[in-house]
């Protein structure tokens, strides 16, 4: 009887996307714990050749593909 | 010892500092001391919103580094004399920062207030984990919209990890205010429901708050929505104010209010 109440309802779909976002987003954070002592001793390893300003580890996914991408910045 | 809450979203406007304003007075208002603490470092903004701009002359860094005492710094609030103020530097980057300084701060306010409010930056940057690493209690405030709520569960997860006490073994508390609900749109399925966004973040609730045009009136002339008692926003910030001072009030279904066209005409045939 009435078309307009048969819109699609908008709230479900966002409260779907959210659900699978926020599980995948979860998923990355807390796949590696250790990341922060990693990153620690990772800095203490390469202070001994030259200076280190900061270290980035990055957890890079794509398709089946894992990668951790880190990077040194130099201490100049 | 005061209760120190860190007010913290993810999303950057999503009403954090309106919630902060209002939680600080609404907290006065139980006739408790409270200060509100801007630890936006670099974007001073809670001034503005509490009405007290004219009154900053020194703020949270010159305090940290010593070069004006606490009693210097702390404003206190036109509206109630049981509420302070602590503005953020304006000069200074957030990198100024300092755990031991901020703890030390921290520790001091809770000696002589009762409710230690931080208003934190947006985003999950270092200045928002200085902000939350030494609170006992964090609101998180998020709009019924996904990028907010995805925002606050990375916030979450960061406030999970880095808090001192949680690092100590101990649980921070957690609780979400709901904030620029519109009844009539969760009425007709186009904004999520608070049930289905306290399914997703799975922490308990502590208000909702309606989308109220007065927010803007009351930013624009200083004076919090709170001190309005006519408002639908400042109504819910007192009852938000007056749970967190351990007041046993229940969750009011503002959802329910001012039936949408739906439910109207959905009403008629019936």
């Amino acid at each position: 009887m009435f078309g307009f109440l048969k819109k699609k309802q908008s709230a479900s779909t966002a409260k779907d996307r959210l659900t699978i976002a926020i599980m995948s987003d979860r998923r990355k954070i807390n796949a590696y714990p250790f990341m922060d002592e990693m990153k620690a001793e990772i800095v203490a390893v390469i202070q001994k050749y030259i200076g280190v300003k900061g270290v980035e580890i990055n957890n890079e996914i794509s398709g089946d593909i894992e990668a951790l991408s880190i990077e040194v910045q130099l201490d100049k | 010892m005061g209760v120190v809450i860190a007010v913290i979203s993810g999303k950057g406007g999503v009403g954090k500092t309106t919630a902060s304003a209002n939680i600080g007075l609404g907290i006065a208002q139980n006739d408790k001391k409270c200060v509100v603490v801007d630890f936006d470092i670099g974007q001073r903004n809670l001034d503005m919103i509490l009405g007290l701009e004219n009154r900053v002359v020194y703020d949270l860094v010159q305090v940290m580094d010593k070069e004006a005492s606490l009693r210097q710094a702390l404003i206190r609030s036109k509206a109630n004399p049981n509420m302070f103020f602590l503005a953020a530097s304006q000069t200074k980057d957030k990198s100024v920062l300092e755990s031991s300084k901020v703890q030390k701060l921290i520790n001091n306010l809770k000696k002589e207030f009762d409710f230690v409010i931080l208003d934190s930056p947006a985003g999950i940057e270092s200045g928002y984990e200085h902000t939350i690493e030494f609170a006992d209690v964090a609101v998180v405030v998020v709009n019924p919209e996904v990028s907010s709520i995805r925002d606050a569960d990375r916030a979450i997860g960061i406030l999970d990890s880095k808090s001192q006490k949680v690092k100590e073994g101990h649980d921070v508390g957690k609780y979400l205010i709901i904030n620029r609900i519109i009844p009539k749109m969760v009425q007709s399925g186009e904004m999520l429901r608070s049930e289905d966004i306290l399914d997703i973040l799975s922490i308990p609730l502590i208000g909702k708050v309606p989308e109220d045009k007065g927010v803007i009136d009351a930013s624009n002339q200083g004076k919090p929505i709170i001190l309005n008692k006519n408002s639908g926003a400042g109504q819910a910030y007192q009852r938000i104010a007056n749970r967190l001072c351990g007041q046993d009030i229940p969750i009011y279904d503002i959802e329910a209010d001012e039936k949408g066209l739906f439910s109207k005409l959905a009403g008629m045939f019936h």
